[in-house]
């Protein structure tokens, strides 16, 4: 389980003793590189835990950061140090990955504050009813069965205008809807960036739930894409 | 990822796909999500009235490999039972029959749910108490 760090504890750089309580890459005193840090990722990026984030911020910090952790840099470096310099690019590189993607973002930061995504479901929470809504769970499954349909269609050579058509439409529903969801995301975000620790809790709630539903829609969205396209 | 023995059988052959007749009496379904991964899965029991043994069990999954075969695997394992009986089918018996690794419990638990709702919507459908039916079986 991924943990936050609120306060990191101070640490003593190796090269020049200063301490230093951020976890970053490099030593705010003497520029040293340093080794990898028990930090989230945010702090990779001198950050703190967040949703709304400057991109173009994050994507310029990534460059310049993994040239400062460029392998010819550490040629003639301790072999600590070049030890240090390929784990720290492969956090910078996980980091920025996992940063840079809006949903891998928001599941990130609610799995650092101990929300259950993904495998982590827990059995109980899971049978909850309203986290995935049952005409939701219709819809999918008879788009899944139309689509069966279709493909089983275009293998006998076959073409179904009727079936397309409504294959097409959908297609734009179920996008329409996965934008929907990822609206509600964006406001969530700001509300848990913004939030005390109450509200945080609230939006957090409401951020598993679309996900949840994100994860249907999602997989709905590219069957029929594939379909339509095959 | 490496799928069992088992778990390939019934991927390729998997028993019991289809569909009963939704709005039958005797005709239980069970439609359930797993939101870890957007998967679906329709289970549905056919049960005779008298008896309250499941007399027809069929499926039909959207999902990965180890969903089909936990289904598949299950209306096998329902077909035959009574109601009651059918409940204590747990999804770690499914997890160890088909060798599933971690990552792929969902799948099986997703076939415990499917199992469970498709007996509570016959319950519901022919006003069957919970507790009550848990007698009937006893007797
Ligand atoms: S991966 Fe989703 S049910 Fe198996």
């Amino acid at each position: 389980m991924l943990k936050v760090i609120e306060s990191a504890v101070p640490v003593a750089c190796w090269s020049c003793a200063v301490a230093h309580n951020e976890a970053t890459l490099f030593c705010p005193h003497c520029s040293k590189i340093q080794p990898p840090s028990g930090g989230d990722f945010f702090s990779v990026f001198g950050l703190k835990p967040c949703l709304n984030l400057d991109l173009t911020g994050l994507e310029h910090e990534f460059h310049r950061l993994s040239r400062k952790l460029h392998p010819d840099r550490f040629a003639r470096a301790g072999e600590n140090e070049k030890q240090w310099s390929l784990a720290d690019t492969a956090l910078l590189n996980d980091a920025y990955r996992t940063l840079k993607d809006p949903i891998h973002r928001t599941e990130y930061l609610l799995k650092l504050h101990g929300a259950e995504i993904g495998e982590e479901h827990s059995r109980k929470d899971r049978r909850d009813p309203s986290r995935v809504p049952a005409d939701l769970l219709e819809e999918v499954f008879d788009l899944n069965m139309q689509l069966e349909e279709m493909r089983a269609a275009k293998k006998m050579g076959e073409d179904d205008p009727a079936l397309q058509a409504s294959l097409e439409q959908a297609k734009a529903k179920f996008e329409g809807l996965l934008d929907e969801v990822d609206d509600s995301l964006r406001a969530q975000w700001s509300k848990w960036d913004a939030g005390d620790a109450g509200a945080r809790a609230a939006a957090q709630k409401e951020m598993v739930a679309l996900l949840d539903r994100r994860r249907y829609l999602n997989n709905l969205v590219r069957d029929v894409t594939e379909t339509l396209g095959a | 990822m490496a799928y069992s023995d088992k778990v390939v059988d019934h991927y390729n052959n998997p028993r019991n796909v289809g569909t009963l007749d939704k709005s039958s009496q005797e005709v239980g379904t069970g439609l359930v999500g797993a939101p870890e991964c957007g998967d679906v899965m329709r289970l549905q029991i056919k049960v005779n009235p008298d008896t309250q043994v499941i007399e027809e069990a069929k499926f039909k999954t959207f999902g990965c490999g180890s969903a089909i075969a936990s289904s598949s695997l299950a209306t096998e394992w329902i077909k035959g039972r009574t109601v009651e009986d059918a409940l204590a089918i747990k999804n770690t018996d499914i997890v160890k029959e088909l060798s599933l690794p971690p990552v792929k419990i969902h799948c099986s638990v997703l076939a415990e749910d499917a199992i469970r709702a498709a007996i509570s919507d016959w319950k519901k459908k022919n006003g069957v108490a919970e507790a009550a039916a848990a007698e009937t079986a006893a007797q």
